[in-house]
């Protein structure tokens, strides 16, 4: 476990970032751009976790003492929360931008539009 | 209605019901056939997916069998979430009521995205499987 | 047990996301994506992270996907393929496998997992949780570091929210939108959907509200609570049509609400300003709410980032759905 929640973390962002490069297909290279986000949000918070730690909500209003052992970090996850709901924001930003390249050159291929951009009479 | 009126019973029963008595074993061996029966339909459920022939088939058995075993291993976590408690209080019951909430919202949601499916299907002109064809 | 299942999930993640960049169909793809974070909910479940579980669930199965549909229903779901060229996806391969080597050198140097004296789970994460129900009687830390001890930060990202639709409308744009006539919208109409999608989508609504008010005590808060108002929007525009979507809420209407949400934020961050307090900070509110002072202006901000968030939504779903003319969609 210690290893292997930061392992699979690098795993999806090395795959996100091989599917952004070699992908030819736009919105292939979307979905890449979302598995990296992900491995990255795994990441921070198999940071944040601790072993044995329960959500970060006080228990009985925290009577009987709060012990910062008992809860998994608050901070990380915040991060991670705003992060999410921005990331897909700017997804549906990328998609409105492939929308439009497609509305112009009738594809997703990125060789189709690279083609299609050196003889702009065809 | 009549499965709120039963399932609200059953829970209102269950509060009553106290800790290590024979009634609470009762409860707690209905919450495990409960939960056996829902697991069961959902492997029926994927056999029926990954076996029949074509599309429509395929989702006779995911509407169906999914919508009922969901909703079976629900009812078993809401009596779960009173049987297991200690001690009943106000919060014990609301999530069991909240979880009978999730019950009913699955039994009108469920069927309505395969009925939903089946039509997109039916316009888009997929021929249903007759006897002797190959299966697609 | 719960250390297994845990394994057992991050080793099954992996694998999805590579199915998913695999399928050469792109409706697959998506809905395997959809399928994957649901798996990555389960995971931070796992390591105790709800709220960000709560938001992947509304926001990365639920929202993403519906926008990746929306975009292919009107394009096109078939990947073209031309002549391999070898050359650069092998630099790519190369690239990237270095990349992840480097990395994975580096994996042995990091904290352990769990390790609650690692230098992340030490310092100022210590002070908010063990002061934070002290200062500001709010028991969801998530909550209270949110809105209260790193609002400038949430504050931003709500305003990327709002940046990020006004781009998505000024990109998809048209200048003399075409008439189309709406009695050909109406002509795949569902009886069923329509009567179940109009008793559902008040519920949603209400849920809505719930996780936006509730989020003090239980997971949730304004980013899930607006996500799940919009999705409840979205429903509608799905099931009656983009007319009557757009009678409900219209594409003017829906800016000034989002940047309303913004300025609700901003503003109640601004008032301490006049009473010599600092920028978004609620205490001299103390002489309104008393001892909740913190409390309650948590939940005026939360109310902003849910209106900006809900509308973010719905108009990103209305200007992908409709090519950006808003006059027809799925």
């Amino acid at each position: 476990m210690t290893t292997l929640s930061y392992s699979v973390a690098i795993i999806l962002m090395t795959m996100g970032l091989w599917a952004m490069l070699s992908k030819k297909n736009l919105i292939k290279k979307l979905m890449g751009l979302a598995i990296f986000q992900t491995g990255i949000i795994l990441f921070f918070i198999s940071m944040g976790a601790k072993e044995g730690a329960t959500i970060p909500i006080l228990d009985h209003h925290g009577y009987g003492g709060i012990y910062s052992d008992d809860y998994a970090n608050p901070l990380t996850q915040i991060l991670m929360l705003t992060a999410i709901v921005v990331g897909v924001a700017t997804l549906g930003l990328g998609l409105a931008l492939a929308r439009k390249i497609y509305a112009h050159y009738g594809s997703f291929n990125e060789d189709d539009i690279l083609a299609n951009l050196r003889e702009p009479n065809e | 209605m009549i499965i709120n009126m039963v399932l609200v019973g059953l829970v209102a029963f269950g509060t009553t019901v106290t800790h290590g008595g024979p009634l609470h074993s009762v409860f707690n061996a209905l919450v495990g056939v409960l939960l056996i029966a829902g697991l069961l339909f959902f492997l029926s459920t994927c056999v029926g997916i990954l076996r029949f022939p074509d599309f429509y088939t395929r989702l006779n058995a995911a509407g169906k069998g999914d919508t009922l075993s969901t909703i079976l291993m629900l009812v078993a976590c809401a009596l779960m979430v009173i049987t297991s408690a200690h001690h009943v209080d106000r919060t014990v019951v609301l999530s069991a009521i909240k979880i009978i909430m999730i019950v009913n919202f699955i039994f009108i949601g469920s069927p309505t995205a395969t009925h939903a499916l089946l039509e997109a299907a039916h316009w888009s002109e997929i021929k249903p499987w007759k006897r002797n064809d190959p299966p697609c | 047990m719960l250390i297994a299942i845990e394994v057992g999930l991050l080793i099954l993640v992996p694998c999805v996301a590579f199915v998913a960049l695999w399928l050469r169909d792109l409706m697959s793809a998506v809905i395997v994506l959809g399928a994957y974070s649901f798996l990555m909910c389960l995971v931070w479940t796992g390591m105790g992270a709800v709220d960000v579980a709560f938001t992947e669930a509304a926001v990365g199965a639920g929202v993403s996907t519906v926008f990746f549909i929306a975009v292919l229903f009107n394009t096109t779901r078939n990947i073209t393929f031309n002549p391999l060229d070898v050359s650069s996806k092998l630099v790519a391969l190369v690239a990237c496998l270095g990349f992840g080597y480097v990395l994975l050198q580096g994996v042995s140097d990091l904290p352990d997992w769990g390790d609650p004296y690692s230098p992340v789970n030490a310092g100022v994460s210590t002070y908010y949780i063990e002061n934070a129900y002290a200062d500001t009687h709010v028991p969801n830390l998530v909550t209270t570091v949110l809105a209260d001890y790193r609002s400038v930060d949430t504050m931003l990202e709500t305003t990327v929210v709002l940046i990020a639709l006004l781009g998505i409308f000024m990109i998809l744009k048209k200048d003399r939108p075409a008439q189309s006539d709406s009695s050909d919208t109406q002509a795949h109409d569902s009886l069923i959907i329509r009567l179940s999608a109009r008793f559902i989508a008040p519920f949603i609504q209400l849920f809505g509200l719930y996780v936006v008010a509730h989020g003090h005590h239980s997971p949730g808060g304004g980013f899930q609570g607006g996500v799940i108002l919009g999705t409840g929007l979205i429903l509608m525009a799905m099931s009656m049509g983009m007319a009557s979507a757009k009678r409900l809420l219209s594409i003017p209407r829906m800016i000034i609400l989002a940047a309303v949400g913004v300025l609700i934020y901003a503003g109640w961050g601004a008032v301490p300003l006049v009473y010599n307090g600092y920028f978004l900070d609620y205490s001299v509110w103390e002489s309104v709410f008393g001892s909740m002072a913190r409390s309650h202006s948590m939940l005026i901000v939360e109310i902003g980032v849910a209106l900006t968030v809900m509308c973010g939504m719905y108009g990103i779903y209305m200007s992908l759905v409709s090519d950006g003319g808003m006059q027809e969609g799925l």
